[in-house]
This record gives structure tokens, sequence and C-alpha cells, in this order.
């Protein structure tokens, strides 16, 4: 634990003073500004669109931060052959992985928390602006939804260091992120859409269905994570839901982080 | 010397970048349109392309069809929306619906513009049942498909079943189940529809669509003004008009109200009330 901790802070140093945040922060601030434009253009359900545009700016935000900022984080003491450096010290690659992973996700905690400062902050100045067309309006909805892209961020992080365990450079790590969050994202639409294609009037052969079928239990299901429509329109998300989704995040990051260490203990460098 | 041309070479060529763009958005205007109002993806393909941002998707549709339809008002052919063009608003808003189920918009915005316009009666209704069952708290949409049961469908007993279920939601106003009952009565159809259409819009606040009801509220009130002329008339000259000025050299009433929407009021083969408008 005392190796890891030092990785951890400078990990989160290094992510925190990378140039990007701010263009992701500007960006993030422009969308919420936008909230206000767009929430004009709505003629009822004003709180709606409000809540929606504020939690998919946190969401896409924090990808951006994972994407840009978290992969470099490790991916570039590989490509810089900075890491060797660190591995002629006295701590384990295990340790290693780990610290950096803390890091990465005392980082999007940070991060996230401020972006949802301003995110409750465009909420605010549109429920002033139209304080009548919130009808069912909560704020520990708003609250939770964050929480669980929260969560979702650090799942994808962590499969981000197991990409960057095998691959020979940052880009292709940020490749295979890319394609596993957007199909974790529609994984169980696809699914869905496979097993039942009628309803498009399209023909899915078997084998797309079983190769799907398979996927679907191989990829994470990072729809799962996905409460912004309920938290949109405050609809009740039971406990036994937030339970085992916190359940289903935490394995999952775990499976990735350990064979993130098993893989990287057995790679050798040039 | 050298700093001086570059510096006269960089105003001319600022110079330029704003003709230069002026004169292309000048031209993209005559390319043909690029956004295809004619086919909407299917939901379960824009469900999937919109990742985790379905609830954005959907007010992005639904913002989709509130700006063309806004942008019609420029057109001046008539009729103003082309038939296909309402189907296209159909299936936009109905998407829309299929990404967030709970958004009240599109069902408001749809019911107020596919219905009398757009001719599209059964359709509203599936989409308005949809968000029925999922809104299960909100008494508006059964109390719209209630009312295009009745004024357009025709079907007084489905309408009233709707009604009854609009009525034991929350906060729904309490002549609901009276309008049920009464609708079980055949005829008083325009009378219905004015009661209908006064409770719509005192629930309508935004001021286009207020508008909207509130010409056919006018032009509901006209008619039904005139059949009760009618009524008049035929109970003192015990046979009915042939024409509605015959109501006005007989003295029955003194004017023929005005069809907000342009037509002029006439009496039907079938002793019914009708528009030259169609009140379109």
């Amino acid at each position: 634990m005392t190796a890891i901790w030092p990785i951890a802070v400078i990990t989160f140093k290094e992510g925190i003073r990378n140039r990007a945040i701010y263009g992701i922060s500007i960006f993030a601030l422009l969308l919420l500004g936008a909230n206000l434009l767009i929430s004009s253009m709505i003629m009822q359900e004003v709180g709606k669109v409000a809540v929606d545009m504020a939690l998919s700016t946190v969401s896409f935000a924090g990808l951006l931060l994972v994407l840009f900022i978290g992969i470099n984080l490790m991916a570039k003491d590989l490509d810089k052959k900075t890491i060797y450096m660190v591995l002629s010290r006295p701590i384990s690659r295990f340790q290693y992985i780990l610290g950096k992973f803390f890091g990465m996700t005392l980082l999007i905690l940070v991060t996230l928390s401020v972006l949802s400062i301003f995110a409750g902050l465009s909420i605010v100045m549109v429920k002033m602006s139209y304080p009548g067309y919130f009808p069912r309006f909560s704020w520990s909805m708003v609250a939770l939804a964050i929480s669980f892209t929260t969560l979702m961020l650090i799942l994808l992080s962590a499969l981000s260091f197991l990409f960057a365990s095998f691959a020979s450079t940052s880009f292709i790590t940020l490749v295979l992120t890319i394609i596993t969050y957007i199909i974790g994202q529609s994984i169980s639409d696809v699914k869905a859409l496979v097993e039942a294609p009628q309803i498009v009037g399209i023909q899915v052969s078997p084998l797309t269905v079983k190769v799907v079928q398979i996927a679907y239990y191989i990829f994470p299901n990072l729809s799962l994570f996905d409460i912004k429509t309920q938290a949109a329109h405050g609809l009740a998300v039971s406990p036994s839901y937030i339970f085992w989704v916190v359940s289903y995040g935490f394995i999952y990051t775990c499976i990735a982080i350990i064979l993130a260490a098993i893989i990287f203990r057995r790679r050798e460098f040039p | 010397m050298k700093r001086f041309l570059a510096v006269s070479l960089l105003c001319i060529l600022l110079a330029l970048h704003l003709f230069t763009l002026g004169r292309a958005a000048h031209q993209r205007k005559t390319l043909p349109r690029n956004v295809d109002y004619s086919y909407v993806l299917p939901s379960p393909i824009l469900k999937i392309t919109a990742l985790e941002f379905d609830g954005l998707a959907s007010d992005f549709l639904f913002l989709q069809a509130l700006v063309f339809e806004g942008s019609t008002f420029e057109r001046k052919e008539r009729p103003r929306v082309k038939e296909w063009e309402y189907r296209w608003m159909y299936n936009t808003l109905s998407a829309s619906t299929d990404l967030d189920p709970y958004f009240f918009d599109p069902y408001y915005f749809g019911n107020a513009n596919l219905t009398w316009e757009g001719n599209l009666i059964r359709e509203t209704n599936t989409m308005l049942d949809k968000g029925s069952r999922y809104r299960d708290w909100d008494w508006m949409l059964p109390f719209y498909i209630g009312f295009n049961n009745f004024y357009f469908l025709q079907d007084n007993e489905k309408a009233s079943e709707y009604l009854m279920e609009a009525s034991k939601r929350p906060n729904s106003p309490s002549l609901l189940p009276t309008l049920a009952a009464r609708l079980a009565y055949k005829g008083k159809k325009t009378e219905n529809a004015v009661i209908f259409l006064q409770e719509i819009i005192k629930k309508t606040d935004d001021e286009s669509t207020k508008k909207t009801y509130e010409k056919r509220l006018n032009a509901l009130k006209g008619i039904l003004f005139l059949e009760r002329a009618v009524v008049a008339y035929q109970d003192r000259f015990k046979k009915p008009p042939e024409k509605l000025d015959e109501l006005m050299t007989k003295d029955v009433i003194r004017e023929i109200p005005q069809d907000p929407y342009g037509g002029e009021f006439y009496i039907d083969k079938d002793g019914s009330i009708k528009t030259t408008s169609n009140l379109r």
C-alpha cells in the first residue's frame, strides 16, 4: 500500500496538469450554456430537457477525460519509455498498475464533482427562468445518475488499462477503448434487435445472433449505468437495482484490473 | 517593408474570406436540400446509434419536427403542410417518443398538429396510447385520446372509456366524469366539443398552441350558434331552412358568424352545419 499511494498521487497530479483538461472544461461549460438556449425552445417539459442536457454533458465530458487524458497516463509511460524509471524502483508491476488506476479514479472523481457543480448551476439557471415547468424534478435522482456515470467511467478506464497492458502503442489502446465504449453502450439494444429483428423488418442469420449473444457476456453492459431518462422524469429507481448495478460495476472493474496486472507482469520490455 | 506586405496581404485575404464565405453560403442555399424530410430511421436503430444519449436524441428529434413546423409558416402555398410532410412529422415524433416514452412534448405537439390539419387520427391515437401507458400519472394523454375518438372517429363509447381513465388520474378536472357521461348520449356533438376544447385551452400555456386551439374553439362556437338557430327556425316554421340566409331574413339571428379559417358556413344536405374551409 505504501508504494501504491505515491503513484496514485503523482498520476492524479499529472492528469490534472494536462492542458487537455482545460479544453474539456471549456467545452462542457459551452454545452451547459447551450442548455439555457435549448430549454427555451421546449413547450412543456423544460425540466426534463434541462436535466437531459446537463447529464449528457457531464457524461460526454467524462468520456473525453477517460479517452484523452486517462489513456495517456499509462500508455504514455510505455510509449515514452519512462516506465523503465518506475520499474527500476522497488515496486512490483501490480502495485504500479493499481497505483495508476487509483490515481485515475481520483482524477475522474474530482473532475466529475467539478462538472456536476456546473451542471447543477445550469439546471438552477433554467429552473429560475421557467419555475413552473419542473413538475417531477428531483436533485437526488440527478445526483444518482451522475454517480452511475462516474462508476461507468471508472469501469471504462479500468478496461483502458487492460488494453494498455498488451497494446504496443497508446493509439491502439485509444481505439480499443472507444470500440468497447460503443459496443458496451449499445450491446443490450443490439441483442434485443437481433433477437426480434421482425420489428424493423430485417433478417438476421442465426450466426449473427450467436455472436451478439456471446459478445453480450464478454463486453461490459454500460447501458446499465445509464439512468438519465429516469433522472430526467424523476422516476423511481429501486434500491435493489442500485445495489446490483454497483456490484456489477465493481466486479467487472476488479476483473479488468487483475487481468491487466497479470498480462502486464508477463510483458517483456525491449 | 516586408511587414507592410504581409499585413496588407492579410487584410486582403480577410476581406476575401468574408466575400467567399458569403458567396459560398448563398450558393449552398440553391443546392438540393440535404435534410431528407421523407425518411426517419426505425427507432431500434436510433436507439443503438444514440448510445447513452437516448434522452438527448429524443429532444432533438422533437425539436426537428417543431422547427420544421415553424418553418412552414413562411410558405405561401395551400395546404401549408403536405400530406407526406405530416407523415414525416408523425414518424419523427413517434421515434422521439420511442427513445423516451415519458417525454410529454412530442405527444402534446403531435396532438395539436397531426389530428386537425394532418388528418392522422388513428396514428396519433396509437402514439398517445403509448404515452398514456408510460405516463400513468398524467390525465392529459387519455383525455386527448378521448377527444379524438369522440370528435374525429365518432366513437363515443371509446371516448367515454378514455375520459373515465383520465378522471381516475391525479389532478384531473372535476368535470371529466360528467363529460364522459354526456358522451353516452348521441348528438350534441358540437356542444361537447366546445366543452372539451375549453378544457384543453385551460391547460395550454404556450401562446402559439393556445392560438391554434382558440381558433378552432371560435369556429366550433360559430357552428354551435348556427345549429341552435336552425333548431329554433325549425320550431318556429315547422320546416328546416334550406340556406343560412333564411335564418337572417326570417329574423332568427342577426348575422352569420365568421369562420376563423376564412371559409363560409353552409347547410349540408343532411342538415348539418359545415364550412367551406373544412376547418383547416
